[in-house]
């Protein structure tokens, strides 16, 4: 069977685009099917185990009124409406995810491109760099964001650096409008590193006699970089800006450990807000519904980068 | 013969087999889930998991731990999964939430004979829920004031006792912050119901609400900012992923303050970890008083689990006499037991000056830490809003009016 399943696709290719299968050949197409199925079976499990059916059932828990103790009932659509009209501090959470996210995503694609294009450009010890920057991308969040909190904390590392430097800043994590740029800064630090290696691979994949014909017609360094290499890379810039997007909208992790949604709700993103209302409170049924209310987000912005990838995302090298 | 022989040794090794399968069918092992914030805990608590084994050979109980705001986080977790351990630890502050997750014991207290009396009443009632009993307590007490004696004789400021007033408090406290460290560490909310109750505020209505848009705790709170904002005699604690006690904790433990209130059960650690002497005595006497709250913990038995006779037994044991003198005498409980608190002042608070009349005390003006099903969120909002007024970026009232709004959502 494996023998037959292993010749089939170049007997197939060989017949032309639109083959009729005659019986024969329908009866040697099953079991190619079958195999097909077999490799699949094992992710298709993992797939419907893992994420179609905890997906479906938030969606159901979401029109619920599950407190996780005690009986549950059907709400409708009580729970969304609750959120959008009566949450007081919905709208806040929804703006601080927003503005954390453009914030981050912004930042987070300039710093490591940039990053990237000096490293490139190193004649020596492009490794090393690579590796230092990369470091705290494996570091777990939570140790990270710990030892930022003891440097940000009031009294702390950060703080007596700006007294020494006599800098009109306030405490950034006690401060309700700099908490979330302390989260910024954090977040930064501790993921641009995966984003600098890719656009780092990416460039070093544009071929060099693009850029030495380019040189040879006069071509600044400026101009190699904007009409040859960032055209090039712009799959990898767009892959990196998606997932960017995506796990900055989910943000959590570096939240929960470093200011708790606080001071205040300066800081409660859309992530922290599921695990407050789920975890803290209880109210599984509506933190399921804040859930789908992020996931619909993500999938309108991702959807939208699509589609606008079609203006700026070169795929012929 | 040797036919004979061998086949007598393989009866033998069969039945032996046999016997040892059987045993081994009887045997129960026990999930247990408990708090633990430091590895002396979880040696403490390991301990009285083997106390349950050492009574009773065929039942082993299996400890899994967590720091006390992940518990609280991972425990009803399990439970919406179906996957409570079979004795769960619970916390009378935050018990009403979970109650009805528990199996009634009265049943099986009857059965036993289990002198339930020699139990302090506060405790066991706080461990009840509709006149049914949920878990059996192992400790205690009212929040104290823990003090650096060492930075108090250095300083030569007298030391805190019994029916020291707010007066002698704000001086040591002002005492310190000169001298490069704080006074006390201002942790929400249970050190902050302390003080407020020490001033005669109420934190609840008439029908058991929360009410903290009252005249007298809103005054409450703005005093307790103050001790930040105006007298500077307290540092100021970011919201963040610790909780504030356990971060007052750690600054007293340092000697970076010179008080803070805490439990009884917090002495392991304060032993463990502080390299002074540690004071104890009764919160001050403000205008209501020196008026504290008590709290406590047990164990119970998960209405889902399949070995309830088994944990019954267990936590009979882990509550028992010889559990609670170990765990008096580590200092990690003030007995639920009555009668072997004794040991918590003979070993646990050895060395500690005044200790037996503070408690004494302290117990003889405490009040129950009565609380909302919703206490979880409510410690939590003040957590995440509190720094806000701490801070000065709202006012204490503002701060208060919202945690009112959130709670009651």
């Amino acid at each position: 069977m494996s023998v037959r399943a292993v010749t089939a696709l170049p007997v197939r290719l060989e017949q032309g685009p639109c083959p009729k299968p005659t019986g024969r050949q329908s009866s040697r197409l099953r079991p190619d099917l079958q195999t097909a199925m077999l490799f699949l079976l094992p992710s298709t499990l993992g797939l419907l185990v893992f994420l179609i059916v905890p997906l479906l059932a938030s969606f159901a828990l979401s029109f619920t009124n599950w407190q996780v103790i005690g009986d549950l009932s059907f709400v409708g659509v009580a729970n969304y409406i609750r959120l959008i009209t009566a949450d007081p501090v919905f709208w806040q959470v929804m703006r601080v995810t927003f503005l954390y996210s453009f914030e981050y995503l912004v930042l987070n694609i300039t710093l490591s491109l940039t990053m990237a294009v000096w490293i490139s450009s190193l004649s020596w010890g492009k490794q090393v760099f690579r590796l230092v920057f990369f470091l705290p991308t494996f570091t777990p969040v939570v140790g990270i964001a710990i030892v930022w909190l003891l440097m940000l904390t009031p009294g702390g590392v950060v703080d007596w650096t700006v007294a020494t430097l006599h800098l009109p800043l306030p405490n950034l994590i006690t401060t309700p409008n700099y908490a979330l740029q302390a989260l910024v800064v954090v977040a930064l630090w501790s993921h641009f590193g995966y984003n600098m290696l890719l656009f780092g691979a990416a460039l070093e994949a544009v071929p060099e006699s693009y850029l030495e014909a380019a040189k040879i017609d006069g071509a600044s360094a400026w101009q190699r970089f904007w009409k040859i290499k960032l055209p090039l890379i712009s799959p990898s810039l767009f892959f990196g800006s998606v997932l960017t997007a995506i796990t900055s909208l989910q943000a959590f992790d570096q939240v929960y450990a470093l200011t708790h949604g606080g001071p205040g709700s300066a800081t409660t993103t859309l992530g922290y807000a599921i695990y407050s209302q789920g975890f803290v409170s209880y109210h599984l049924g509506y933190a399921s519904a804040i859930a789908w209310v992020l996931f619909a987000i993500i999938m309108m912005l991702t959807g939208l980068q699509l589609r606008l990838q079609r203006r700026w995302v070169h795929y012929d090298s | 013969m040797s036919i004979m022989r061998a086949l007598r040794a393989g009866a033998a090794a069969t039945l032996l087999t046999l016997a040892s399968q059987g045993a081994h069918a009887e045997s129960v092992k026990l999930t247990w889930y408990m708090w633990a914030s430091s590895d002396v805990e979880v040696a403490a608590w390991k301990h009285v998991a083997g106390m349950v084994t050492a009574k009773y050979p065929d039942i082993t109980v299996e400890l899994q731990t967590s720091a006390f705001l992940e518990y609280w986080t991972k425990m009803p977790a399990l439970a919406a999964g179906g996957k409570l351990p079979d004795i769960v630890s619970l916390q009378s502050l935050r018990f009403p939430g979970v109650a009805p997750l528990m199996e009634p014991l009265d049943g099986r207290i009857a059965d036993s004979k289990l002198h339930i009396t020699s139990f302090d009443p506060s405790i066991l009632k706080a461990l009840s829920r509709q006149g049914k009993q949920l878990a059996l307590p192992y400790d205690f007490g009212p929040l104290v004031l823990y003090y650096n004696q060492d930075a108090f004789q250095k300083a030569g400021v007298m030391l805190p006792k019994p029916g020291w007033t707010e007066a002698e408090f704000n001086f040591a406290a002002k005492t310190f912050s000169k001298e490069g460290m704080f006074g006390i560490v201002p942790s929400v909310p249970d050190a902050f119901m302390v003080f407020a109750r020490s001033r005669g505020a109420r934190y609840l209505d008439d029908k058991g609400q929360l009410d903290l848009v009252n005249p007298g705790i809103k005054a409450a709170f703005a005093a307790y900012v103050e001790l930040v904002t105006v007298d500077k005699v307290s540092p100021l604690l970011p919201a963040s992923g610790t909780l504030s006690s356990t971060i007052a904790n750690g600054r007293f433990t340092s000697g970076g303050v010179a008080m803070y209130v805490d439990g009884p059960w917090q002495l392991i650690n304060l032993k463990k970890k502080a390299t002074f002497t540690v004071g104890i005595a009764p919160v001050p006497t403000r205008s209501g008083g020196s008026v504290s709250v008590t709290a406590g913990s047990g164990f119970g038995i998960a209405g889902t689990s399949k070995h309830k006779d088994e944990a019954f037994k267990a936590i009979t044991i882990m509550t028992g006499p010889e559990a609670e003198q170990y765990l008096a005498e580590n200092g990690r409980a003030f007995p639920a037991r009555s009668a072997f608190q004794t040991f918590w002042f003979q070993t646990a608070a050895q060395g500690m000056t005044d200790a037996p009349a503070a408690m004494a005390a302290a117990l003889k003006t405490a009040e129950p830490y009565v609380t909302t099903p919703n206490w979880a969120t409510v410690g939590a909002l003040f957590e995440q809003y509190a720094p806000l007024a701490f801070s000065g970026s709202e006012t204490p009232e503002k701060v208060l009016e919202t945690i009112q709004k959130l709670a009651s959502q």
